[in-house]
């Protein structure tokens, strides 16, 4: 397959709808659920929507109606594990989908660093509580000549 | 509800918090939408037409480089609905999807110089830091007008349910 950046996509009479939404649904890696059970939840939904199955979760296309239905009935399943956000792509769209061309899709290194916190961000929204972080400030320029001062008089000491 | 930029503007986080506060985060996914659907758009896989970098010059000035044109024509849309805005700070390099250090600077520049609320947040590496910027923003996010969702995302945030499923 030629590296074909461009493709020049075919696209279906729901994807030049302007009603139709592209959601991806991406779950932590505390998740009480799993990619199949999500996808297993939208199918019994029955709504009618594409679902389809990613490594991160799902990704589901159709009338935003519907979309935001299945989506408010999802997160019930586990409210601080699953997070949702919209996407510009069709699922499956040559134009992202790595089915079609090589190299991580664009936005993987975005989400990539926003799973990493996921988690906690579940785990603070769950049992919110107040923290506080102290500031790491530079040494002093005063304590910095302290140091020195210590050092080369140990040195001194050693002559 | 409130209309909340968000810097990165394709966050997953932050869109995820502004939902289910029940306000709406102006990410940039939909703007791309409109863009790829487009059927005016001569050339299909080009997001990007000639007509782009002329729409930005509302926002930048014929010197600045077309790329960064190109990019505040579907940013600066955001910026000009934008109620509110949250941004995030001192994230690692590459974050974000906008991939021009200088659309950043000035989408930044044109969020903070706009006459609304704006909370910028540090981008957290640890769990005490993701709780702080999480208490940050649902402060935030609570003293907007209109809010209200719940955090368990149920219908006060999404909308009410629909009455007919259809489709069946």
């Amino acid at each position: 397959m030629p590296a074909n950046l461009c493709i020049t996509p075919d696209l279906g009479k729901e994807d030049m709808d302007p009603e139709v939404s592209t959601r991806m649904i991406i779950l932590s890696s505390k998740a009480n659920v799993s990619e199949s059970e999500v996808v297993n939840f939208l199918h019994m939904l029955n709504l009618p929507i594409t679902i389809k199955w990613t490594c991160y979760g799902a990704m589901i296309s159709g009338k935003d109606e519907y979309v935001r239905e299945a989506i408010r009935e999802l997160r019930k399943l586990d409210p601080y594990g699953i997070f949702t956000k919209e996407r510009g792509f069709a699922p499956g769209d040559p134009r992202r989908c790595r089915g079609h061309r090589y190299g991580p899709r664009e936005g993987f290194h975005q989400m990539e660093k926003e799973f990493r916190i996921l988690d906690y961000v579940g785990e603070a929204l769950k049992n919110p509580r107040e923290v506080e972080i102290e500031k790491k400030e530079p040494v002093s320029v005063d304590y910095f000549k302290e140091i020195l001062a210590e050092e080369e008089n140990k040195k001194e000491d050693d002559k | 509800m409130v209309k909340v930029a968000i810097y990165p503007p394709n966050s997953l986080v932050l869109a995820d918090l502004i939902e289910r506060k029940g306000h709406t985060p102006l990410a940039l996914q939909k703007q791309i939408r409109q863009k790829i659907k487009d059927p005016e758009i001569d050339s299909p896989p080009m997001n990007i037409t000639e007509e782009d970098p002329i729409n930005g010059l509302k926002y930048a000035a014929i010197e600045v480089p077309s790329g960064v044109r190109g990019r505040m024509s579907i940013i600066g849309p955001l910026i000009d609905a934008a109620e509110a805005a949250i941004i995030v700070d001192g994230a690692p390099f590459g974050f974000g999807c906008v991939g021009c250090a200088r659309t950043n600077e000035l989408s930044i520049f044109c969020l903070r110089k706009k006459d609304i609320p704006v909370l910028e947040v540090t981008y957290p590496d640890d769990e005490d830091g993701t709780r702080l910027m999480v208490n940050q923003i649902m402060d935030f996010l609570d003293s907007l007008p209109g809010g209200g969702g719940d955090l368990e995302g149920d219908s006060d945030v999404l909308g009410e349910p629909i009455a007919n499923k259809g489709g069946k």
